[in-house]
């Protein structure tokens, strides 16, 4: 095993393993950067290029482009509050609020650093998974996969604002975000639901316009209105402002360990998709103040609601890669498309790339942790310039963002009908954030509806209601009464606090 | 065409007629005139052989090919694979580019060829195959007739098998009957064949199967048989094929559309107890002969129709095209132009009766 972990790192370093993957970093650098492109229809176009490559050269080819798209996808989402890849957009939340308060160097420095340490644990855990690898994807059956989209879910009481009143907004959002995940024909009988005689409805909601649109918007009509730039009159913090970033996330270390464990664990499980991750990562920040004050802090510019998302985009990689290698079962829309790779350089995925092929499977995990080794390192020679973008005047940028915008919802399906999503969601976006209706609980419902729905329907027609006592369906419902009664104990907390200053 | 050719002549005549003089001159005017004659018979060949003989020409032009799914799909990838060797055997090497356009399970794609592409031969269709079943029940949202297009060839047929877990004592059809209790069935919903053939084969064969829909994709269904969720799916050859291979499940029967390893399954239609069974199966497995369709939009010049169509079948036959196919896991089975579109027309003129059963299982969405 020791030997085929060196084969795999020594064929990785060949020089022509290692320019196909700087070759591809560079393409997902700007992948990520760039809303509305992804990740997985950029592996799409490379794919035919691959056939003639060795297969670890195709991988470090691949990867190195796939794995650094979340890195840099974080950027756009801090800078700009438009999400730069679909699997980044909840560093929106606090990472643009950090950039208007002046600290986007420090967001920068805890995003980049976080999805360092998220890819490398990702890494990790794809190497040394792989000789539990079976029992840990076996176990995770429909059941149990209705249960973690209802464990998310849960997780809305949290994303809520404080008190009775944020808690009903929240629970609102959370349920107009679930109805909007009915739209399009319905996972089991294919019956049209809310799609207004449009073709374009049929396959749902797309969620990069109305993630693009949903966050993007508010903050450019903000930024009009403002006039001025997206730092105001807060001065752009210099380099300090990045190791600051960097420093916060050893800071808040096991924190950042726990959000990559939590991204690597969505990713194990297939069906989960990739945006999942991040919101759960999120949530699971939110879930970790300490009490209801400090909960209050985030989605104003926490440093912590960007390190948890920051490191789980980019362990989710590894995650995702588990089934992938051991079952050819893909962990994500994107895993279903390098899948494709396998064929093309001649290998099956499955038990053989444990054991024949180890030193290939190796390789990838090298490939994660080189790549983003690199785009981190090439990404700090370029933050203060990037930081200083948010020091440019609003009458400048928005027609720049605005193109952004408008491309990136565009991509999704070329359709006219992605503008219109994009906007509608944009509108609706403003009017939420103008009256301090949370965003989160929306997106967690849209992004989980589907699976829940799926997997709820899955789980009973092929057990009845006996799945309910699965061992690990109990201890998720255990997880989830935790999750949804957390702000409460985070309350109490608070008021005992409160009691015995008082006192 | 006659007209200019004779038009042209009668010029000649006139011109060489005009130099006619007579005299010392002659001789001059005599070799002149045969280097006239040829020079304008070299012109008169240059200005009508595009018309006659050399093929329509493609250079500096663009071709695109209008996928109606997102990148990574089978259909796109197959497209793409076209668009690769698609140039080298069209007059002029043309760019032949790829542009997704999902949603509606390709009918927003098929009405934008149908309707709104330019009828220049720089637009190709690829589309799901079953759109002619949608207009056979007459699906909302279609502005296309299939019969219409301008049928360029299919590049392989979708071989549809039902596989069960090889550690189910089940080997035959017949077992699979008597199979108590209930097998549960993976599928991803209506229209796929993952749901529709199973569906079949229980309705009419009475195959003991209990039909586990909603599943995302076919690959997570792979999954679910794994860890013993499923006992079996039903699917393409291709995509089952390397889960065949490692031992998890066996074939038990196919459809109609076969590749030569899998030749000697049992077929469903051949195992329908009644003559309507067998007409309603046959609609579902037609179209999976045109596996991935290709067409142009309608009233597009013949002779170009006849260059694409020449190209594509060449394409089908390229031996680098073959191998780079194998290796993506398509096994390619060349369907031209004018079987499609008999198939098609087969299907769209199935029997009242037989459509009106038809429609009671397929929904295509």
């Amino acid at each position: 095993m020791l030997e085929a972990l060196l084969q795999g790192l020594v064929a990785v370093l060949q020089w022509n393993a290692l320019s196909f993957m700087l070759i591809g970093v560079v393409v997902g650098f700007w992948v990520g950067l760039l809303p509305g492109l992804g990740g997985a229809t950029t592996l799409a176009l490379l794919l035919p290029f691959v056939y003639n490559m060795a297969p670890v050269q195709a991988f470090a080819f691949l990867l190195g482009m796939h794995s650094v798209t979340a890195t840099t996808g974080d950027i756009t989402s801090i800078l700009f509050g438009i999400p730069g890849e679909g699997t980044t957009a909840a560093s929106i939340l606090d990472g643009h609020a950090m950039a208007k308060k002046g600290e986007a160097g420090r967001a920068l420095g805890a995003s980049l650093m976080s999805s360092l340490i998220g890819a490398l644990v990702g890494a990790l855990a794809l190497a040394l998974a792989i000789p539990v690898v079976r029992p840990l994807v076996l176990t995770f059956g429909s059941p149990e996969l209705f249960m973690v989209a209802i464990l998310g879910i849960a997780s809305i009481a949290s994303l809520s604002g404080r008190g009775p009143r944020g808690m009903v907004r929240g629970f609102l959002a959370g349920c107009l975000g679930l109805f909007f995940s009915a739209v399009g024909s319905d996972p089991q009988a294919a019956n049209l639901r809310y799609t207004f005689g449009t073709l374009y409805l049929w396959e749902g909601l797309g969620l990069v316009p109305v993630l693009v649109g949903f966050f993007a918007i508010p903050e450019i009509v903000d930024l009009a209105v403002r006039g001025t730039s997206i730092a105001g009159k807060a001065s752009v913090g210099r380099i300090s402002g990045v190791l600051e970033g960097v420093k916060d996330v050893f800071r808040h270390f096991w924190l950042t360990i726990r959000c990559s464990l939590v991204g690597t664990w969505i990713g194990v499980l297939p069906g989960l998709g990739g945006a999942v991750a991040q919101w759960m990562a999120y949530a699971h920040a939110v879930q970790s103040a300490k009490d209801a004050t400090d909960r209050e802090r985030f989605g104003k510019g926490d440093v912590r609601g960007v390190i948890g998302p920051g490191a789980a985009n980019n362990s989710k990689e590894g995650g995702d890669l588990i089934p992938t290698v051991a079952f050819g079962v893909p962990g994500s829309s994107s895993m279903a498309i390098l899948l494709g790779g396998f064929f093309l350089v001649g290998l099956v995925p499955g038990p053989d790339m444990l054991t024949k092929h180890l030193s290939v499977t190796f390789s990838m995990v090298w490939t994660i942790i080189l790549a983003n080794i690199i785009t981190v390192a090439a990404s700090f020679a370029f933050l203060n310039r990037l930081a200083g973008l948010t020091a440019i005047r609003a009458s400048l940028l928005i027609p720049f963002l605005l193109l952004l915008v408008f491309l990136g919802a565009y991509t999704n399906n070329n359709n006219i009908g992605d503008l219109v999503v994009m906007l509608s969601f944009g509108m609706l976006g403003y009017f939420m954030v103008r009256y301090r209706w949370p965003r989160a609980p929306l997106v967690l419902g849209l992004v989980l509806g589907d699976i829940a729905e799926r997997y709820l329907w899955i789980s009973t027609a092929r057990y009845g209601t006996s799945w309910l006592g699965r061992p690990a369906v109990l201890i998720l419902i255990f997880l989830t009464v935790l999750a949804a009664a957390s702000p409460f104990i985070q309350e109490r907390r608070s008021r005992r606090k409160e009691a015995l200053r008082a006192a | 065409m006659a007209n200019s050719v004779n038009a042209g002549v009668r010029a000649y005549v006139t011109i060489v007629k005009s130099w006619n003089v007579g005299g010392v001159e002659k001789m001059r005017v005599e070799r002149m005139r045969r280097v006239t004659a040829f020079l304008l018979a070299g012109l008169l060949l240059i200005l009508l052989t595009p018309a006659y003989a050399q093929q329509p020409t493609f250079a500096g032009k663009t071709l695109t090919i209008v996928v109606g799914y997102a990148p990574g799909g089978g259909y796109d990838r197959m497209a793409r694979m076209v668009a690769k060797y698609l140039p080298k055997y069209l007059a002029g090497n043309p760019t032949v580019i790829v542009q997704n356009m999902p949603g509606a399970n390709s009918i927003i794609a098929a009405n934008h060829v149908y309707n709104v592409a330019k009828r220049d031969g720089l637009t190709i269709g690829a589309f799901n195959r079953n759109l002619v079943l949608g207009q056979l029940v007459k699906v909302e949202g279609m502005r296309f007739d299939m019969t219409n297009f301008a049928w360029i060839g299919s590049t392989s047929n979708e071989t549809t098998i039902l596989a069960i877990r090889s550690d189910l004592p089940y080997r035959t059809v017949a077992d699979l009957v008597k199979a108590d209790p209930a097998l549960f069935i993976g599928a991803t919903g209506p229209g796929a064949n993952t749901y529709d053939f199973p569906l079949l084969l229980r309705a009419f064969l009475k195959l003991n199967l209990k039909i586990i829909s909603g599943y995302p994709s076919s690959s997570d269904i792979m999954l679910a048989i794994e860890r013993k969720e499923l006992d079996g799916r039903a699917g393409s050859y291709s995509s089952i094929k390397p889960f065949i291979d490692r031992g998890l499940v066996r074939p038990i029967m196919r459809a109609r559309a076969s590749v030569p390893a899998i030749a000697r399954l049992p077929v469903d239609e051949d195992l329908a107890p009644t003559e309507t069974a067998k007409a309603v199966m046959a609609l579902r497995s037609v179209p999976e002969v045109i596996g991935r369709p290709f067409v142009a939009p309608p009233g597009t010049p013949p002779e170009l129709v006849r260059a694409l169509r020449e190209a594509f079948e060449r394409v089908t036959k390229d031996r680098e095209f073959l191998a780079e196919a194998a290796a993506a896991g398509f096994d390619i089975e060349f369907v031209n132009g004018d079987e499609a579109l008999k198939i098609t027309l087969e299907v769209l003129t199935a029997p009242p009766g037989v459509v009106r059963i038809f429609q009671q299982f397929f929904k295509f969405e």
